[in-house]
């Protein structure tokens, strides 16, 4: 039986079987046999979150406009196809064309967070690829990871060929060219590492090699290879609307997490959070225009027939047009009987007039990121919103007859205390208090609720040196505020798992040795760590003593600002001293302003025009 | 307004697709075609569409009907047409038909569903009388299956034979082909599901039900409804 003939069967016993035909709306069909280059990207998770995942789209679209270049999607098969596959023998296989990965010329991962690490090593097991870059010979494709947490590579640089740091759009289209031109050549598989080394934004892991201390820190990084370059500097797209924009985004059959018209408005943010890593290494700020996202809402909704529209970025209001923006856009879903969604509003009175406008009677519930319990504590984080703005902002939404409130806290911030945690608390009943003047009446259908996430230290912020609260101290943490919540009527609390959190923690700063716990991890059984009911922990704990690795080593320790870090060799732009200055002063518990008011000096601009620079 | 019908076929992978789905499906597509459909009035207003039966998952179909009120008028075949061109392989719009604007649904109007289902058998000559099995199936008076009433949780029996409208069966190579006509609907409706399961219990039959293949082969309407 062929795995298209064991696949019909299998199909008729899986839940949602859809996940895996493929043939949907704007998918391509090519003759595999006719391209150059067969590119696998592969999201390590199911396909209703892959398929959320605006990126994909991108490339995919992208690529699939290059006539030598066939890109396919693979994703990860559900606990039930998987067991099948297995017992079948049935090998992971792309959803266009139902081959097997392991013919791909390039089998490319993103890399959205870390707990979808073990499902990267999963899937390349259930593609039949040894995991190692070293056991693989010529008959394998290249694998290669890309996304946000290749900004710290480490953790998976025994297992990749290559890495692409920063935006896609130009970079994956330089390497798929270089690929085009080695396989003419006939030469072995390093040269074409050595050919894309050349590339900026290319990070080949096997070029480099880190000696450690006795103390287990890096002692330096040697380079192995003259040619590969000293820093792998990431990649920067300069002008958006130049930048390719999918307008024929595929369409799933089934529904999916986001399942939508996206038109991304800006990328980067200039706010500077200290814990947020995104802020920091998708620098600098830059904005499509008006126009060009209006072009693209209209030409997606009318090529996808979605019923609802939505726009990405890291801060909707900080559009510098936002309010003709998104006066526009109403205009144009209102025309084509679609609704418009939009996600992390600022809440001030254009964006009250704007919900009140496009949900009506229909009211979601309203969200705020204070992240801190105190001021002091929101100082630290250079978080900028105050206690004074989430007040004015609720009493308006309650007036309006809001009455779901939501509040997202982080636990477990640098230098944070027990009086921060009982800021949360106050800020809850504060809320419930202004409930009541409002609306005279106590509980009812209103509700508070408070959502912790744990703090997890992130490379290239300016927390990266800083040690991760302990999983006892968690513990205790959300006990506690739990205790005080409890007595404040219509308040809600819900927080996070604890030891995903430190898993989070080990792979977003490991180095290159952390990679035999996972493996091992995997091994043992081990995958969709990010799903609450799928995370093992004992299993975890054990790879991790069967490794001898001590996770305590990457989650607990302070490191010296001058300590040579694993993801030192990755430049994400900013520059060490920006980071280590943001860095004193959040122990001063001193603000860095929004460089939309004026340039802060993060050293992006020695890379690209930013249009902050100068700005005073 | 008016008011039409589609007739269209639903054949390889996209059998795996929801009835919840396929209605989604074609919501886009009248988008994307630009016939604008008519809305229901009320706080959740949804377009005026629906299937005259719903189709399981992972069954193929020869013909399944959807009726919808648009707002304006369009030819029938301009309709075909252009929802052709926005289906995805392995559904084919057939025919479109403009209906009475004030008629019944067909979901109302459904009375029998046809199917043709294939059934691998292992040993073929070990069945008793292969030849006779849907003639012996069917004589008895009665033929009762358990089922648990939804309200008040209690098991009863149902004789599902009355709603055996034909049944035939014919051995091909290592299968046994049954085409049976089943009353569909909302008055009486029996799953060609507890069919198979009877039959192939009657039969002796030991079965995956992965391996059979299920096949709507037509929806038969009350009255002399328009033959589409």
């Amino acid at each position: 039986m062929t795995i298209q003939e064991k696949l019909d069967k299998l199909f008729l016993r899986v839940e949602k079987p859809a996940r895996y035909i493929g043939g949907e709306l704007h998918t391509i069909k090519k003759d595999p046999f006719g391209v150059s280059t067969r590119f696998g990207f592969a999201f390590p998770d199911t396909y209703e979150i892959g398929m959320s995942y605006l990126g994909l789209q991108i490339i995919y679209h992208l690529l699939n406009k290059l006539d030598y270049v066939y890109c396919e999607r693979v994703f990860a098969p559900a606990l039930d196809m998987d067991g099948f596959m297995k017992v079948e023998g049935i090998p992971l296989f792309t959803l266009e064309t139902k081959s097997p990965v392991q013919e791909m010329d390039i089998l490319g991962f993103t890399l959205q967070y870390e707990l979808s690490f073990s499902n990267v090593i999963h899937m390349l097991e259930l593609g039949d690829i040894p995991l190692r870059s070293k056991d693989r010979d010529h008959s394998y494709p290249f694998i290669a990871a890309g996304g946000p947490c290749a900004y710290n590579p480490e953790p998976l640089a025994d297992v990749m060929d290559f890495f692409m740091i920063g935006d896609g759009e130009e970079l994956l289209i330089e390497v798929c060219e270089a690929h085009k031109n080695w396989k003419v050549s006939g030469r072995g598989k390093d040269a074409f590492l050595e050919d894309i080394s050349q590339i900026k934004g290319v990070y080949v892991p096997k070029f480099y090699q880190p000696v450690y201390s006795e103390d287990g820190t890096i002692k330096e990084i040697q380079k192995l290879s003259d040619r590969a370059p000293d820093l792998v500097e990431k990649r920067i797209i300069e002008d958006l609307d130049q930048a390719d924009f999918p307008e024929n985004t595929i369409v799933p059959f089934i529904e999916v997490v986001h399942d939508r018209a996206v038109a991304e408005i800006f990328r980067g943010c200039t706010r500077g959070c200290r814990f947020c890593q995104a802020g920091m290494i998708y620098r600098p700020v830059r904005e499509r225009s008006k126009e060009k996202i209006k072009e693209i809402a209209t030409n997606q909704l009318h090529s996808t027939g979605h019923e609802e529209l939505s726009i990405l970025s890291l801060s909707t209001s900080d559009y510098s047009e936002i309010e003709p923006l998104v006066e526009e856009l109403m205009s144009v879903c209102k025309d084509n009987n679609v609704s418009l969604s939009l996600p992390s509003l600022r809440l001030d009175s254009f964006s009250f007039k704007v919900l009140q406008e496009i949900q009506g009677y229909k009211k979601s519930g309203l969200t705020f990121a204070p992240e801190a319990g105190t001021q002091r504590l929101r100082n630290v984080i250079n978080k900028s919103i105050t206690d004074e703005d989430i007040y004015g902002a609720v009493e308006k939404a309650i007036e309006l007859g809001w009455n779901n409130i939501k509040l997202y806290f982080m636990m477990g911030l640098p230098t944070e205390t027990y009086e921060d945690l009982d800021g949360i608390a106050e800020i809850a009943k504060n809320i419930t208090d202004i409930n009541y003047k409002v609306t005279g009446k106590r509980g009812g259908r209103f509700n508070v609720t408070i959502s912790i996430s744990n703090f997890v230290p992130k490379a290239h912020t300016p927390f990266q040196w800083v040690p991760q609260d302990t999983v006892e101290s968690f513990r205790e943490k959300h006990r506690y505020l739990k205790e005080k919540l409890k007595s404040i009527k219509g308040v809600s609390f819900q927080y996070h798992d604890t030891d995903p959190s430190q898993m989070e923690a080990v792979f977003a700063r490991g180095d290159r040795r952390v990679c035999n716990a996972l493996i091992k991890a995997v091994e043992l059984g081990c995958k969709f760590d990010g799903w609450r009911e799928h995370f093992k922990y004992d299993l975890w704990k054990r790879a991790f003593q069967e490794t001898g690795i001590d996770p305590d080593f990457y989650t607990y320790r302070e490191r010296n600002l001058d300590e040579v870090l694993p993801w030192d060799l990755i430049d994400a732009g900013i520059s060490k001293e920006f980071l280590i200055s943001e860095n004193k002063k959040a122990t001063e518990g001193i603000q860095t302003q929004d460089c939309r008011k004026g340039c802060v000096g993060c050293g992006i601009n020695r890379k690209v025009t930013c249009s902050r620079e100068g700005t005073l | 307004m008016s008011r039409y019908v589609i007739k269209f076929s639903k054949e390889g992978y996209i059998k795996f697709i929801s009835h919840l789905d396929m209605l989604r499906l074609f919501k886009r597509s009248f988008k994307r075609a630009g016939i604008k459909l008519q809305y229901s009035q009320g706080f959740n207003p949804h377009p005026k569409m629906s299937f005259a039966q719903p189709l399981s998952l992972g069954y193929t179909s020869s013909c399944e009907y959807l009726e919808f009120e648009t707002m304006e008028s369009h030819s029938t075949e301009e309709i075909r047409r252009l929802l052709e061109s926005m289906m995805p392989e392995g559904v084919e719009i057939i025919k479109c038909e403009e209906l009475a604007a004030e008629g019944k649904a067909l979901a109302a109007l459904t009375e029998e569903a046809s199917y043709e289902i294939r059934i691998p058998v292992k040993d073929i000559t070990k069945l008793k009388n292969p030849s006779t099995l849907a003639e012996d199936y069917l004589s008895r008076e009665s033929i009762t299956i358990k089922k648990l009433q939804k309200k008040s949780r209690k098991e009863i029996e149902i004789n599902i034979r009355p709603m055996i409208k034909s049944l035939k069966s014919i051995v091909d190579n290592n299968n046994i082909m049954l085409n049976a006509r089943l009353s569909a609907g909302s008055t009486e409706n029996l799953s060609p599901e507890i069919l198979l399961s009877t039959f192939c219990k009657f039969a002796d039959i030991d079965y995956d039900r992965a391996d059979i293949q299920l096949n709507r082969t037509g929806i038969y309407f009350i009255d002399e409804f328009i033959k589409i």
